[in-house]
């Protein structure tokens, strides 16, 4: 799976500090051994987080090492590149000549690390080792944390599967409350996110993770890292289905909304079609022109193919009571076995505006609230999904907690007196399941013990070679939903 | 053969290699719904107008922003020969899967490919890369140059409006820059050091390489100060600039902690014998800040930190606690074991080989608190430097500065009509009418013109792109000036007027 980008320096993806590194350690240290985690954080009972996120989806590390990290890294001219980029960077020769000369010879450039890593698609509580890090070669001991910058960047897919996969929760809920059944769940939200991310391969990579959870997407570049970095049985891991936007509505000037809307479902008469409606006025869209002009047109579409409506604007969960509330009165609703109300098959709501964790627990509720079954929506989400989301929402982090100075092995740790909450791990570091299947994590080499079982933590990277990989099934199976019983979110 | 006139050195893809985002994947699905948007479209249709903008919104507290990144996504994705053959049927394989039938419009691609050479018949016209532009004004146009491509112009949509990205770093890292330049002007005289004062410590936050290099890149245009080394490269090989920033040896947590609590001093000392010349960071909390800075620094290592020089000298790092307090008492602590000196207009500064870099927690309000306690505090700004991670490069999103991409106008049955969208539950997602230029009205502002009625020889507008030419080049030098603080935003005065009579006319929108 070649798939690295000729221009890619594995000697120019770090922090600058970093390249200064190798002169800070203590002498004669042969090993330097780093994790990560995502950090529990203890936080002030009097402020109560919406979402809490106890527990994390691991996801993405397989793209790194595929992308970045595996086989022939460094070359002689990438040494060149990045000593004459450091050389101007820093005014001053600083670079690690030496040291990156000796990886391209003795290993004919690939990385003398190795990688140990829970399963990907391991939902795992905070606070837990979720991988580690160590150089193989005494001489090499400085690559361990040369490779921070770019391994901590897993903190995004992590985090992006964690949020979806809190959402799926949400949905499931409301969605086997209010019909009795959790058919759909999986096209209930859709990734809009590809305009809204910061680049290209943000958005490969977090819609990637999305779809870990759903199968809905309009972000085609996860599909790409999905194929290419994992592999599905499937085809295709993602799908999605035709769809107005306000430049095919407005196209046709304002007084002819109505030919817009009647020309595209025309197009699709035998496949859902979304149509988004509030370009100017969303209820009278859906009263007068869905509700009554075109409503022929729509009453004669299939359950395979129905006609979905598409706010855009305005208070989510406000709008789309109302415009159920209207096409509810136009096109009859009927009662589930759960006495939720249901419009006929052949319509249906999609709110993609406004759409994160929280506004969505209010939307469900809201509906759920007002009698409507969940199957009567599906939501988009694309700034929320993808891209309002940082390192700290988890707090992921890289720390060394082992290294070997003169040939023995030290325990190292950081604990500042003004946080706890970042104090770290000590010593070499494992994950295992207690008796009564609870994560736990060893620390100080106490794994090593025979009473612990199994370590959890399997290697997946060693010398420039990937030794363990992971199809996207199996990350879905990993991260499927076990839990339907809900902790209810405090409002 | 057709040949670009102007930018033959686009410096992108290297000869041969194909540009792995493939253009037609490139795109949302439902833009790819321009895979089914081409049927969409009311017929005979022979042109779509589209235009960006940062919408205005109410209670924002960012009036203007930095237009940035643009040559970037044309060098990378958009110029030149973008369709293949190859292309084309790889994609239909994969629209067919995705949407579990066909509606790729295999054809109309095809045509780009035998009409055009594989370059696309658009044109996009832009303000030109670094100039700051208040909010509610057109930022750039596309439009199709080829009746047959009307489809086009929004389908490259999804890819031009990550340009929200680069603007928006570019604008919140300008914005750090103005409150650092006010209380460096106030606390000492100067502006000295300005381009050093915010450091990108935004690397390993960042959701992707390609992120890391454009929102390093941006902040580039303010700063010269970072350690995304990403940034660097993207500055160098987009905007020809050889080396648009600068770093100096610093310690992390593992290069101290790895010598074990009890040597926390061996491990500081070490970095500065092997850093001796030239300004060196130590991160000092790793254990306890306080007593760090005031056993270890102020007294253990006292006379090896004093006989550094201001050339070399020793910037502390705390890295955890309140940013504003942890600073403070860190400042504190240090004029007792070193004293210090008072400026020309009265503010205490440290000895010269020593100062504070404080790395954690640091957002556009967190910055302003920090310097308004300093300043209360009697100290100068000259003694502090900031870094900032997330808050500068990962903590935006597209509704940070409301970036929309809307279409404005259509020729239909060879008619032009200006169209727009106005949703009525929410009058800030209107959008412009017809074909739009900028212009400087006669207060010198900014305005953007509707409905076609701007004058050519006023529009600020400048033609980049053109059937697959890249028809401008701007280095990042000149984007740094068009980019510059303007006088009134360094100068710290508590009451501005022209900055405020800015702020109505763009919130207001009168033109």
């Amino acid at each position: 799976m070649e798939h690295r980008d000729a221009d890619f320096n594995i000697l120019l993806a770090t922090d600058s500090y970093k390249v200064t590194h190798y002169k800070q350690y203590p002498p004669n240290t042969s090993k330097v051994y780093s994790y990560f985690e995502c950090r529990e954080k203890r936080t002030d009972p009097g402020k109560s987080r919406k979402v809490k996120y106890d527990k994390t989806v691991f996801y993405g590390l397989q793209y790194i090492l595929h992308k970045y990290l595996k086989g022939k890294v460094v070359t002689p001219e990438k040494i060149q590149e990045a000593k004459e980029v450091y050389r101007e960077h820093f005014q001053d020769d600083v670079f690690n000549e030496k040291g990156w000369t000796y990886i391209l010879e003795k290993y004919n450039g690939h990385l003398p690390i190795e990688i140990k890593a829970v399963p990907e698609g391991s939902v795992i509580p905070r606070g837990n080792v979720l991988f580690t890090v160590e150089s193989t070669d005494p001489e090499c001991y400085w690559l361990t944390n040369w490779v921070e910058t770019i391994l901590v960047q897993i903190w995004y897919p992590i985090t992006v599967a964690t949020n979806s996969r809190e959402q799926k929760k949400i949905l499931a809920k409301y969605l086997l409350d209010t019909s009795g059944n959790l058919e759909g769940l999986e096209y209930k939200l859709h990734d809009f996110g590809y305009r809204g991310v910061s680049s290209q391969e943000t958005a490969g990579i977090g819609a990637s993770a999305h779809l870990v959870n759903f199968k809905g997407t309009d972000t085609v570049a996860g599909i790409g890292v999905i194929k290419k970095y994992y592999g599905t049985k499937d085809p295709v891991p993602g799908f999605s289905v035709p769809a107005a936007e306000h430049s095919t509505i407005t196209a046709w000037g304002k007084d002819h909304e109505k030919d817009a809307f009647e020309h595209i479902i025309k197009q699709f008469p035998s496949v859902p079609v979304s149509i988004v409606s509030d370009s100017y006025d969303i209820y009278n869209a859906c009263e007068k022109i869905w509700g009554e002009d075109l409503r022929g047109l729509i009453e004669s579409r299939s359950a395979d193919a129905p006609l979905v409506v598409r706010p855009d604007s305005g208070n989510p969960l406000d709008t789309v009571l109302k415009v159920l509330e209207i096409l509810g009165k136009k096109f009859p609703a009927e009662e589930n076995a759960k006495g939720f109300k249901v419009l006929p098959p052949y319509i249906r709501v999609i709110q993609g505006d406004g759409v994160d964790i929280n506004t969505l627990q209010e939307i469900v509720e809201g509906m759920k609230e007002h009698r409507w079954s969940i199957e009567n929506v599906s939501f988009g989400s694309g700034g929320a999904l993808l891209q309002k989301l940082t390192r700290d929402l988890l707090n992921c982090s890289f720390k060394c907690s082992y290294v070997v100075t003169n040939g023995l092995g030290v325990n190292v740790f950081k604990d500042p007196v003004a946080d706890p909450n970042k104090r770290s791990k000590k010593g070499r570091l494992s994950l295992h399941r207690t008796q009564s299947g609870e994560f736990v994590t060893l620390e100080e080499g106490k794994g090593d013990l025979e009473e612990y079982g199994a370590d959890l933590l399997h290697t997946v990277f060693q010398n420039g070679k990937i030794v363990q990989t992971y199809t996207f099934d199996q990350v879905r199976d990993n991260a499927k939903l076990k839990e339907i019983a809900w902790t209810p979110v405090t409002m | 053969m057709f040949v670009c006139p102007v930018v033959r050195n686009t410096n992108v893809r290297k000869s041969g290699s194909v540009c792995t985002v493939i253009i037609l994947q490139c795109t949302d699905s439902y833009e790819s719904h321009y895979i089914t948007h081409y049927k969409q479209y009311p017929p005979n249709v022979s042109k779509i107008y589209s235009y960006f903008e940062c919408r205005r919104k109410k209670g924002s507290q960012f009036n203007e922003v930095v237009f940035f990144g643009l040559q970037y996504l044309l060098k990378k994705y958009l110029t030149g020969q973008v369709i293949t053959e190859e292309k084309i049927q790889e994609a239909k394989v994969f629209y067919q899967l995705h949407f579990k039938q066909a509606v790729f419009d295999e054809e109309g691609w095809r045509k780009v490919l035998e009409k055009h050479d594989g370059r696309l018949p658009i044109r996009i016209k832009a303000v030109p890369e670094g100039k700051i532009i208040p909010r509610g004004n057109v930022l750039f146009t596309v439009e199709n140059t080829d009746p047959s491509f009307y489809w086009l112009t929004n389908y490259v949509e999804t890819m031009l409006v990550q340009m929200w990205y680069p603007i928006t770093v570019a604008t919140i890292s300008r914005e750090f820059k103005k409150i650092l330049a006010k209380h460096l002007k106030a606390t000492s005289g100067s502006l000295q050091g300005l381009h050093l004062k915010l450091h990108d410590f935004g690397y390993r936050g960042v959701s992707s390489q390609e992120s890391a290099a454009l929102g390093g890149a941006a902040h580039l245009v303010n700063f010269c100060s970072t350690d995304t080394v990403a940034g660097l490269l993207m500055a160098q090989r987009y905007y020809g600039c050889p080396m648009a920033g600068f770093s100096i040896p610093a310690a992390e947590h593992s290069t101290i902690i790895s010598w074990g609590k009890s040597r926390e001093k061996d491990a500081f000392e070490r970095v500065l014998d092997e850093f001796s010349s030239g300004p060196v960071s130590v991160v000092s909390d790793s254990y306890d800040i306080f007593n760090a800075c005031k056993h270890i620094w102020g007294d253990k290592l006292k006379e090896r930190v004093m006989e550094r020089g201001q050339d070399s000298c020793l910037v502390i790092r705390p890295d955890s606690g309140d940013p504003a307090e942890t600073l403070i008492e860190v400042i504190k602590i240090l004029e007792e074991c070193f004293g210090c000196l008072l400026n020309s207009v009265g503010y205490k500064v440290l000895p010269s080989y020593l100062r504070i870099i404080q790395g954690d927690g640091i957002d556009l309000s967190s910055v302003d608190e920090i310097l308004h306690k300093l300043t209360d505090e009697g100290w100068s700004a000259e003694n502090v430097f900031f870094g900032c991670g997330s808050s500068l490069l990962q903590k935006l999103n597209r509704d940070t500065l409301s970036c929309a991409f809307k279409c404005s106008y259509v020729e239909t049955n060879g008619k032009g009509m200006d169209v727009y969208k106005q949703p009525v539950t929410d009058p800030s997602k209107v959008s412009k009418r017809g074909r739009l230029s900028l212009r400087r009205n006669s207060d010198g502002l900014f305005e953007t013109v509707e409905r076609g009625a701007g004058k050519p020889e006023e529009d600020l507008l400048v033609t980049v792109f053109e059937n697959g030419c890249l028809l401008q080049n701007y280095s990042l030098e000149e984007i740094r000036k068009n980019a510059r603080l303007r006088e009134e935003e360094m100068t710290p005065t508590t009451h501005n007027h022209k900055e405020e009579l800015l702020h109505k006319h763009i919130i207001n929108g009168t033109h």
